[in-house]
């Protein structure tokens, strides 16, 4: 349960961060970000400029190169506490010979103890997303919106405070696509949970984010919503 | 791969490897006259000791007494009871190689284990590989003494040995992001190796133990030579007694059993691809096989 004073705490602290694969050459540098509860975050920017490398990054998969990074709590590279944090990949992820049920207790069996809470929130993710039909289908059956919808029931049945998503929406169809982002959402605003998306489509990223970070030639450039910089800028 | 490699390097290497291999063959053989001498005694040999194969294998022993009624006597014939047994040794072998060799392949998968654990276990396994089954066969039997427990030791050796190597190699082979996602949600070793890596890897770890009981039963017509159970103790018997007719009345039965084996495996192994669309082949057709063409048997284990 989290308290008032947990609300105020941001999910993600980065204080002059640099990211990237090799210690000579960081792709990009970040000298303070601040992500709390109930805030959605989206990172824009050409492919291949590093927008995927700083979620690995924060999901502690890559190590940053200099700088502070504090994941729910835990200073890198203490890991964040179990089932705190949710990662879609690009690539999604998934198990591709277990089934969609597997799949999505995966991210239940992280987040949840208790064994028949897991599955119903498993039933009850997939539900969500539409999958009730395919639940016994092995992922590789399945299309490649299908499998995006599983990744995303697999974090909901996990309940992480903090949900890494890469491209998470692309590959959906226009209703799909929407009642996804809703659930997503919605699940972020109720539970207070924070979202970091990495989204190529710039106007999407807008609509969907209370924070859009722009990266460009290395650095960082936040627009809050609302604000003029981000309707004259974007 | 660093570099691209064409299909005119990997001709030329292959063509300079064959020269190669002839030249050192050249080196060792002092006279290729004997070629020739070798098909003339064999010749010989076939005809005056080998064929026709002694069927009498397949009629029931004299003791102890037969207590199976027509048409069933066969099952009281040394090479009905030799087979089985064969069979049995290769089978209890497999599952036990089988149950040794999960944790090892965990421990030895370098995408897993942390480096120390990885190499001793692989340490471990290049051991148990390093000798053939028939070594461990003979050493089993100095340490237990005759009998197939020394067959099952010895075969199950050698199963965690290979099947341990095969499946962590698959292990490494797997897509790298379901762990780095299973990783970041904070499942734990054991969790993502139940989870995740066994699931994902299920259709190589199938087929290769499937693979590795068409072999134990292969090596297990040759370990009962030393004392170690099953059929080969009965080729070694006759073998002894120069009776050749018989010994090849074995071998054919032999050759028989694997044949169904193996295709029995291409069956089992049919239900564990990676492709839906590909058809599994019936009962009726896998047994019919025996008999088609080897293309289309091929064609099958390439599934």
């Amino acid at each position: 349960m989290q308290t008032d004073a947990d609300l105020n705490e941001p999910l993600l602290i980065l204080r002059d961060v640099a990211i990237g694969y090799h210690p000579s050459d960081s792709l990009v540098n970040i000298p303070n970000l601040e992500v709390f509860p109930g805030e959605i975050v989206a990172i824009a920017g050409p492919s291949g400029i590093g927008k995927s490398t700083l979620l690995r990054t924060i999901a502690g998969l890559v190590s940053p190169i200099t700088g502070r990074l504090e994941v729910c709590g835990a200073i890198m590279p203490e890991k964040p506490p179990r089932g705190h944090l949710g990662y879609i990949p690009q690539k999604l992820g998934l198990v591709r010979h277990a089934s969609v049920k597997h799949n999505v207790e995966l991210g239940a069996r992280a987040g949840i103890k208790s064994r028949k809470l897991r599955q119903q929130r498993s039933i009850e993710a997939i539900d969500i997303m539409g999958l009730s039909e395919k639940s016994a289908e092995p992922i590789r059956r399945l299309s490649g919106g299908q499998q995006r919808r599983v990744a995303t029931a697999r974090t909901l049945a996990q309940r992480p405070k903090l949900i890494l998503a890469d491209e998470f929406l692309s590959e959906l169809d226009e209703e799909t696509l929407t009642s996804v982002l809703e659930a997503v959402t919605d699940y972020v605003r109720e539970s207070k949970a924070a979202l970091i998306v990495v989204e190529h489509d710039i106007s999407r990223a807008k609509m969907m984010a209370d924070k859009l970070l722009v990266i460009d030639d290395g650095r960082i450039n936040p627009f809050v919503k609302g604000t003029k910089a981000m309707e004259v800028n974007m | 791969m660093k570099t691209a490699i064409d299909g005119k390097i990997i001709a030329s290497t292959f063509m300079i490897s064959l020269i190669l291999a002839f030249l050192v063959l050249n080196g060792m053989v002092s006279d290729w006259g004997r070629l020739t001498g070798g098909f003339g005694n064999l010749k010989n040999f076939f005809y005056q000791s080998l064929w026709p194969p002694d069927w009498s294998v397949l009629e029931p022993q004299v003791y102890p007494v037969c207590t199976a009624r027509y048409p069933f006597e066969f099952t009281c014939s040394t090479a009905w009871i030799g087979v089985i047994e064969t069979i049995k040794i290769a089978f209890v072998a497999t599952v036990f190689g089988m149950a040794l060799s999960l944790p090892l392949s965990l421990a030895a998968a370098r995408n897993l284990s942390p480096r120390w654990l990885s190499y001793s276990s692989r340490f471990i396994l290049s051991a148990f590989r390093s000798l053939p089954s028939l070594i461990w066969a003979i050493f089993f039997v100095i340490l237990i003494g005759m009998g197939p427990l020394s067959g099952v030791l010895a075969m199950t050796v050698y199963t965690v040995g290979y099947l341990g190597k095969l499946w962590y190699e698959a292990m490494e082979g797997l897509n790298k992001t379901p762990l780095e996602a299973a990783q970041a949600m904070g499942l734990n070793k054991y969790e993502t190796a139940l989870n995740v890596v066994v699931p994902e890897s299920a259709n190589d770890l199938i087929s290769h133990s499937i693979f590795l009981f068409e072999y134990n039963f292969r090596s297990g017509t040759i370990i009962g030579i030393v004392g170690a159970g099953g059929i080969g103790y009965y080729i070694d018997l006759y073998l002894r007694f120069l009776q050749y007719d018989k010994v090849v009345a074995y071998l054919l039965i032999i050759f028989l059993v694997v044949l169904i084996i193996d295709f029995l495996s291409i069956y089992a192994r049919s239900f564990f691809n990676e492709e839906d669309d590909l058809r599994i082949p019936s009962w009726s057709e896998v047994f019919l096989g025996i008999f088609s063409s080897a293309n289309e048997a091929d064609d099958l284990s390439d599934r």
